[in-house]
């Protein structure tokens, strides 16, 4: 646990106010919780400074209003730091960090077909899972869109 | 050979060389490719929206089919992390037991993996005479589990079916069967003209462009980066059990290939090591079925590489958010990366070398076809359309 | 004088019925058409059969004894199958192809010896002949797949004569060790040369060999199968057939089998000889059938070879062992 209390103590020196909160819930893994507008400062940090060079995945919640944004990085294999950030459903725009880790493209697209996130400056936004003739605007992994009015889309033909 | 012309060559969505459906444009002067673009999502069956919709009861099974050559890695990345939010300590036979099933799947996994590799270079035989092997392990499953694909081994809280004693033999022999097998593949592979031309130096991925890339499992190991989830992040026993990370640092075909079979010889000995030491007692706990509100990431080594769960419970019977990340997603941009500059010639083999699994990897929500009763024939529906016919 | 030319003209009429009649059922029936490709469907199921136990599969089982007529079901259903043929295809190039393809390796049989050490039809420079058919065969797959427009008929069609540029010189090359051994462009001569002296793959092991990866190319087989890697060009240039076209096709391979077969066995192993009793069609059978079962083993134990490396190998190795297997023989060894 000391590394995983060393990571956290530099953490809150370098965000200082954009850190919201931070959790070590167990051995290797840390929650931290960090203000949209410092997404790419705090990326470039973990990634250059603190070598959280694999990015996991990139998960997407609904959490009602907002959406939630969670990077999960990890330090050589084993401490998963998931960096997460909420947005507001209706300006759902956050940088992109493709060119920090280019590894994240086909994340950030997944991202976007199923929760709407719009990730600015990212290369090639197009659908990555959903079918062509899916209707814009439609983002199945959200919560206001039942199963019935997904089937419904994709029952016509 | 070049003609200064481009011609677009797509493959798939129905490919021979692709075992299952996803597109691959491919943009080709003469026999080199100079551009790619993947297609996912030909898989699609919602699974994420699905797990929203069950229990955690109902859950274990609809993980279990996410795929069906690494069943087992899912369930075992599924019920980990309700264990966890549900704080339950694992038995310590339990433990054990799910290190014997994953390495036994990571065995025939791997093995399915040579057999498909050796297919896509044209060398059925070596195809043939691995996958005759190869149903030695899923002999062993059916008399572990009853079952030869989907063991339905894990469930919370444990698993659900003891290796007994009269088992422990069985499994031996047919280990020493499996492992005087794949020295001899080993060799054929190391040794074999053929194999060793369209495998030396093809589809090249350099170490830094498997880290940028954020390339998992056999893939980056054999850019020879040590990493692996069982000795990194260790869950179930490997904590407990002595193993070697297998690497090598051709780049190429070649260590991919090499990576996989000396990684099954390894599983043999982690199998071996962990019977002889399986803790006796009970196999699994009870557990109740709200589970307190949380949220957790979980992960496994699946025999393709890093899996991870990502789990958000909400204090129902239902998980309010659940994440799936298969490897094999994880290794398409790499994959993209390999392919550019390549031939036509060796595309397969390079699309065969991460060992993608397209089932894994297009889990994600659109919509539960299954449910949908537009789409579902029943048996008698089935009977009359063809008793018309 | 005195001739009866009533008679005279009678007689001749009689002869030139009986025998035109005998020679429609030798091209027609025995040893021609009928029989070749009775041949064709039994040397599919030895190369089937054999290739699949070397795999430890047991191949064809159900049609038949053992299998042995599954090439024919095969055919006949493909026979009845729907013949497609793709809007953008050039239509008389794709319709012809596969007759071509299909009469090809048919026509040249019949300058090989297979009921007695003479061929049915035999002139000097036959061999030559049998090497320029086995051109055209490759010049009718390209025409097939480039016909198709389709991707992958496209590039396995240029593959298919990439990879004649590989094969064919060394192959011509070689075929002429038994031609100088025996003094004679003529098959039947060389054979008739190895029943007096030695069979000519004791006295040219290496002409043989060389002439045997030849073969293996000019068929597609492993590891040559390069124009029709299903893997990686689905089916190559024969991606677009269908139907009866496909159906001609697979024949024209069987007969291609059996032509190659009929080369090694006429060329390097002594062809139709008679032994004591035995009549010569007997050892012709022997010698084809041990032939084939050659090709698929060696078909059974590679990997599939890119084209480059393929083209570079051939022209790299081969080509300088089959100058080396000519020069030995004007050397005075080997013939």
């Amino acid at each position: 646990m000391e590394k995983e209390n060393e990571i956290v103590e530099k953490l809150k020196d370098f965000l200082k106010e954009n850190l919201v909160n931070v959790t070590i819930p167990k051995k290797r893994r840390i929650f931290v919780y960090i203000k949209k507008d410092a997404l790419e400062e705090a990326m470039e940090y973990f990634v250059k400074d603190l070598k959280f060079k694999h990015l996991s995945t990139i998960t997407g919640v609904d959490l009602g209003e907002e959406i939630e944004v969670i990077y999960h990085l990890s330090y050589k294999g084993s401490i998963m730091l998931s960096a997460r950030l909420a947005v507001s459903k209706k300006n759902p725009n956050i940088p992109t960090i493709t060119d920090l880790i280019p590894g994240a493209v086909l994340y950030e697209r997944e991202v976007h077909d199923l929760l709407g996130v719009d990730f600015e400056r990212h290369p090639d936004l197009s659908p990555l899972m959903l079918p062509e003739k899916w209707p814009k605007g439609v983002y199945p992994l959200r919560k206001e869109y039942q199963l019935k009015h997904l089937r419904e889309i994709t029952s016509e033909k | 050979m070049s003609h200064g012309s481009i011609i677009k060559v797509p493959f798939g969505p129905q490919h021979p060389a692709l075992k299952e459906p996803e597109n691959f444009l491919f943009e080709v002067d003469g026999e080199i490719v100079v551009d790619v673009k993947p297609r996912l999502g030909y898989n699609h069956r919602g699974i994420e929206k699905a797990f929203e919709l069950r229990t955690y009861i109902q859950n274990i099974y609809l993980a279990e089919r996410i795929c069906g050559i690494c069943s087992d890695a899912h369930t075992t990345c599924y019920t980990q992390a309700i264990e966890e939010l549900l704080n339950v300590e694992l038995p310590p036979r339990a433990r054990y037991i799910r290190v014997i099933i994953a390495e036994l799947e990571r065995i025939h996994s791997h093995a399915l993996w040579v057999g498909i590799a050796a297919h896509e270079i044209g060398f059925d035989t070596l195809f043939m005479y691995v996958w005759r092997d190869r149903e030695t392990v899923l002999d062993l499953f059916e008399m572990i589990s009853g079952n030869r694909i989907h063991y339905a081994m894990n469930t919370i809280g444990g698993v659900r079916r003891d290796i007994h004693a009269a088992m422990v033999p069985k499994i031996i022999k047919g280990l020493d069967f499996l492992e005087e097998r794949l020295k001899y593949y080993l060799r054929i592979v190391q040794t074999e003209q053929t194999i060793l031309k369209r495998t030396v130096g093809v589809g090249i991925l350099k170490p830094k462009d498997a880290v940028n890339l954020c390339a998992v499992g056999p893939t980056l190991r054999a850019s020879g980066i040590k990493n692996d989830v069982r000795s990194d992040d260790p869950y179930a026993a490997y904590d407990e059990i002595p193993f070697n990370v297998i690497t090598h640092s051709g780049c190429d075909i070649l260590s991919r290939t090499l990576v996989r079979c000396e990684e099954m010889l390894e599983s043999i000995k982690i199998i071996r090591y962990a019977l002889d030491s399986m803790p006796e007692g009970i196999i699994r706990v009870q557990v109740p079925k709200k589970v307190p509100q949380g949220e957790v990431v979980s992960r496994v080594e699946a025999p393709r590489g890093e899996l991870i769960h990502y789990a958000k419970s909400n204090g129902t019977t239902k998980p309010e958010r659940y994440k799936v990340r298969s490897p094999t997603l994880a290794n398409i941009p790499a994959l993209c990366k390999m392919l550019l500059g390549g031939y036509v010639a060796d595309i397969p083999i390079v699309l065969a070398g991460i060992d993608p699994c397209f089932a894994c990897m297009d889990r994600m929500a659109f919509v539960d076809i299954k449910q949908n009763k537009k789409w579902v024939w029943t048996m008698q529906q089935l009977r009359r359309k063809y008793a018309k016919e | 004088m005195g001739l009866d030319y009533a008679a005279v003209k009678k007689e001749v009429r009689k002869r030139m019925t009986s025998e035109t009649i005998v020679s429609l059922i030798r091209i027609l029936v025995f040893p021609g058409a009928m029989f070749l490709f009775a041949l064709a469907f039994f040397y599919e199921w030895v190369d089937r059969k054999f290739f699949a136990r070397l795999q430890n599969r047991y191949g064809p089982l159900h049609t038949g004894p053992h299998g042995i007529l599954q090439p024919l079901a095969d055919f006949l259903k493909l026979l009845s199958k729907e013949d497609i043929t793709p809007h953008a295809s050039d239509r008389l190039v794709f319709a012809l192809a596969p007759v071509f393809y299909l009469a090809l390796p048919l026509t040249t049989l019949f300058v090989i010896p297979v009921l007695d050490p003479t061929s049915f039809i035999a002139f000097e420079g036959d061999l030559v002949f049998v090497l320029f058919a086995f051109t055209l065969i490759i010049i009718t797959v390209f025409l097939a797949g480039w016909s198709s427009i389709n991707r992958f008929g496209t590039i396995g069609s240029m593959r298919a004569v990439l990879q004649m540029l590989g094969y064919e010189i060394p192959m011509g090359l070689v075929a002429f060790g038994p031609a100088i051994a025996a003094n004679s462009l003529s098959i039947s001569r060389i054979v008739g040369w190895q029943s007096l002296n030695f069979w000519l793959i004791l006295l040219q092991p290496l002409g043989f060999a060389i002439f045997t990866v030849c073969l293996l190319a000019e068929l597609q087989f492993v590891p040559f199968d390069i124009p029709e890697a299903e893997t990686e060009i689905v089916a190559g240039w024969r991606t677009e057939f269908s139907g009866r076209k496909l159906a001609l096709l697979r024949l024209g391979k069987d007969l291609e089998l059996v032509l190659a077969s009929a080369l090694i066995a006429s060329l390097y192993l002594g062809g139709p000889q008679q032994f004591w009793l035995i009549p010569p069609i007997v050892a012709f059978l022997v010698k084809t059938t041990f032939a084939v079962m050659l090709l698929s083993l060696l078909r059974a134990v590679f990997a599939r070879f890119r084209i480059d490396q393929m083209l570079s190998g051939l022209w790299k190795y081969l080509l300088p062992l089959a100058t080396l297997q000519i020069i030995l023989i004007q050397a005075g060894l080997g013939g």
